[in-house]
């Protein structure tokens, strides 16, 4: 499912992002923050680079046997008294949870933060159907007020600065304050509480699920991931096929680097791991838990080309790093996943027909593949994908016209010499000051935003045959 | 609705067209992992001063408040001066059993209204008027299943007796734990939790846990 700004393209997103000051401001804040404290917390830590090779392992391991593990998981979820739903797409995903929510007879639904309910469109279909959904995490929290969509994996509002939330909030919970984020996070502490005691659905993602115990596992850094596994009456958990892990021993090396990743602390504030519905003697947790395992194209990718996506464990590390989300941000990229994996997983939900053009919105430069805790090779992947659109025609027609001609010209050096002089002939009518400041017809895009150098007086080939002469 | 069979299916279905993309095993868990616990346990017995010292200075990163106490009898004196500083009155404590230290008459005779919570079943009714004397209570005060000296880490098991919403709901969260709960590492955690069969394992950092008395010698626990 897409956005209603996908309506516009993605270089118009992009270029209104790019003309968006205090956007370019809140993202250079953030997302060097985020790198500073990543550095530091791997820099204290010796064991880090081998962990990650583990977690890669790990990942790779677990998804050679993922039926036996998912197998396993399920019947240790049933074991404990909760109950499993099969997704295969978003749609199905939805209506699980709504008929969950519809026999329980639920209104008010509290939710931690989760991509994988986000990729579902969750929200809109719950609002739908008459049950209204609280974001409680806080940056998820200001997105919902501001009826925005998340900007980053890890933290949705990084596009706003102080002043516009306490500006929302003024406008939104008739709440005045000032930009101070203490004063922020009291008013959303004070407005969530009422919402997590009266709420009869709590619904969340997984990080992770434990296939020898039957454990879901929260990672969150407000404790509302708790509350809404706690309090509420009924418990949904919604979970991409890919999470699950193996064992315990394999969450501690995940656990040991996710944050780091993340946020650059050594572990994440709360670790919540959630065994299924209230026991006898317990005094509180939910009647009800329910574990939806979600397709939605991941499958399909066991075998595809974008199987080391399937590894992600949502850090947004690599969105960090990427020159390209620190300039544009989440939104221009249109889809629920942003950044460099979000391309990734956007082909993989959407269709490659999705990113004919965010396949590009990359410089492949590697920083995210450095960056990543298991050491995915998002670089490769993207080259994969800009092969795709090409093979399947999905790139428009004079970009298709103008590669081709110019690989088949790649593969006739004689014809390729050639055209050397000729394109010296053709570029004259063009060129100003030793370059090309404007192209005609489609070319013109070329030159929209960057000149193009002219073709050399003399090409290497040209100058290298006549170094050869004077030996 | 597909059922698990269509949906694993389509899993065999899919891995079946590869063999991976390099060879690749999870970890190796221990053989005997009851019997490494105990050697590692002996092990930290022998190196908790060191570990205490580590988690203080990890739990005081992430916000905490470390207090230390020679004696259990101690403990009350503590938490009333946590109450007193930030004028709190209501407190809310697991069941005597679950902390293994009944804080309700020492503190009741320090000024402070408690409530403990029970051990076992209760009505549905008795559920819900428990969970608003959490949500009203003040100060929590919970045991604390393993402290975590790499990340300054609190694991905090709830259950019967040891309801989660007493660290949850109010302000402020006293968590009490002796030196033999102390781990070095989120690995050496992993290994203790396997030996019980607690329904949940919630864990928690600091943060939110703006004091936590640490009774170390003698133990309050076995």
């Amino acid at each position: 499912m897409s956005d209603p700004d996908l309506a516009t393209p993605f270089r118009e997103r992009a270029s209104r992002a790019l003309g968006d000051a205090f956007l370019k401001e809140a993202l250079t804040i953030a997302t060097t923050k985020f790198i500073t404290l990543r550095q530091e917390a791997f820099g204290d830590y010796p064991e880090g680079e081998e962990l990650r090779d583990r977690a890669r392992a790990i990942k790779e391991a677990t998804l050679q046997h993922l039926d036996q593990h998912l197998e396993r998981l399920i019947d240790n979820v049933e074991r404990r008294g909760g109950h499993v739903h099969y997704a295969n797409t978003a749609e199905d995903a939805r209506r699980i949870v709504l008929d969950i929510a519809r026999r329980s007879g639920a209104r008010l639904a509290v939710k931690s933060k989760s991509m994988a309910t986000e990729e579902i469109h969750l929200n809109e279909a719950l609002e739908a159907a008459g049950v209204t959904p609280i974001e409680t995490d806080l940056g998820e929290y200001i997105i919902q007020l501001a009826h925005e969509r998340p900007s980053h994996i890890i933290a949705p509002a990084i596009h706003k600065t102080k002043g516009q939330v306490a500006e929302l909030f003024a406008r939104e919970l008739k709440r005045e304050t000032r930009p101070d984020p203490e004063m922020l996070t009291r008013i959303a502490r004070e407005e969530l509480r009422e919402k997590f005691l009266q709420a009869d659905l709590g619904i969340t993602g997984a990080n992770f699920a434990v296939a020898e115990t039957g454990t879901v596992v929260l990672v969150t850094n407000e404790g509302n991931g708790r509350m809404a596994t706690s309090l509420p009456r009924v418990h949904v958990a919604v979970m991409g096929v890919e999470k699950v892990v193996p064992s315990m021993t394999d969450l501690a090396v995940f656990l040991a680097i996710l944050a780091k990743s993340a946020t650059g602390q050594k572990l994440s504030v709360y670790t919540s791991l959630v065994d299924g519905p209230r026991r006898s003697g317990e005094l509180e947790g939910p009647e009800e838990f329910h574990l939806v395992l979600l397709d939605n194209g991941r499958i399909k990718q066991i075998a595809g080309t974008l199987r080391e996506a399937l590894y992600c464990l949502r850090c947004g590390a690599c969105l960090n790093v990427c020159p390209v989300y620190r300039q544009i941000g989440g939104h221009a990229y249109g889809y629920t996943y942003p950044g460099p994996i979000g391309i990734l997983l956007t082909a993989m939900l959407e269709g490659p027909e999705s990113v004919k053009d965010l396949a590009h919105a990359s410089s492949l430069c590697g920083a995210c593949a450095d960056a990543c805790p298991v050491r995915i090779d998002i670089p490769r992947m993207l080259i994969e994908l800009r092969k795709e659109v090409v093979e399947r025609r999905i790139a428009p027609w004079p970009e298709r016209v103008v590669f081709g001609a110019f690989g088949w010209l790649l593969r006739h050096p004689a014809l390729y010499r050639l055209s050397a002089p000729i394109a010296r002939l053709l570029q004259r009518p063009f060129a100003r000051g030793g370059r090309i400041p404007r192209l005609p017809l489609f070319f013109g895009d070329w030159t929209r935003t960057r000149d193009l150098p002219i073709v050399a007086a003399r090409t290497f080939q040209e100058r290298w045959a006549e170094l050869e002469r004077r030996r | 609705m597909t059922s698990r069979a269509e949906f694993l299916g389509r899993i065999r279905a899919e891995m079946a067209r590869t063999p991976g993309l390099f060879p690749a095993t999870p970890s190796v868990r221990p053989a005997r992992p009851r019997e490494r616990l105990d050697v590692l346990r002996r092990e930290l017995s022998e190196r908790w001063p060191e570990s205490l010292a580590r988690f203080v200075r990890e739990f005081e990163r992430v916000g905490g408040v470390f207090h230390r106490v020679a004696r259990v009898a101690q403990v009350p004196d503590v938490i009333a001066a946590i109450a007193a500083e930030r004028e709190m009155r209501k407190v809310v404590s697991w069941h005597p059993d679950a902390l293994r230290l009944d804080l309700a008459g020492p503190l009741s005779g320090r000024g402070l209204q408690v409530s403990t919570m029970p051990g076992g079943e209760v009505t549905a009714a008795e559920r819900e008027r428990l969970r608003g004397v959490a949500a009203a209570a003040e100060l929590g005060v919970t045991g604390v299943d393993l402290a975590v000296a790499e990340t300054g880490t609190l694991v905090v098991v709830s259950g019967a007796g040891r309801p989660r919403s007493t660290s949850l709901l109010p302000a402020c969260h006293a968590a009490v734990f002796d030196r033999d709960v102390l781990v070095e590492s989120l690995a050496q955690a992993g290994l203790s939790s396997k030996r019980g069969t607690r329904v949940r394992r919630p864990t928690r950092g600091g943060r939110r846990s703006t004091s936590s008395p640490a009774p170390v010698a003698p133990p309050i626990s076995s």
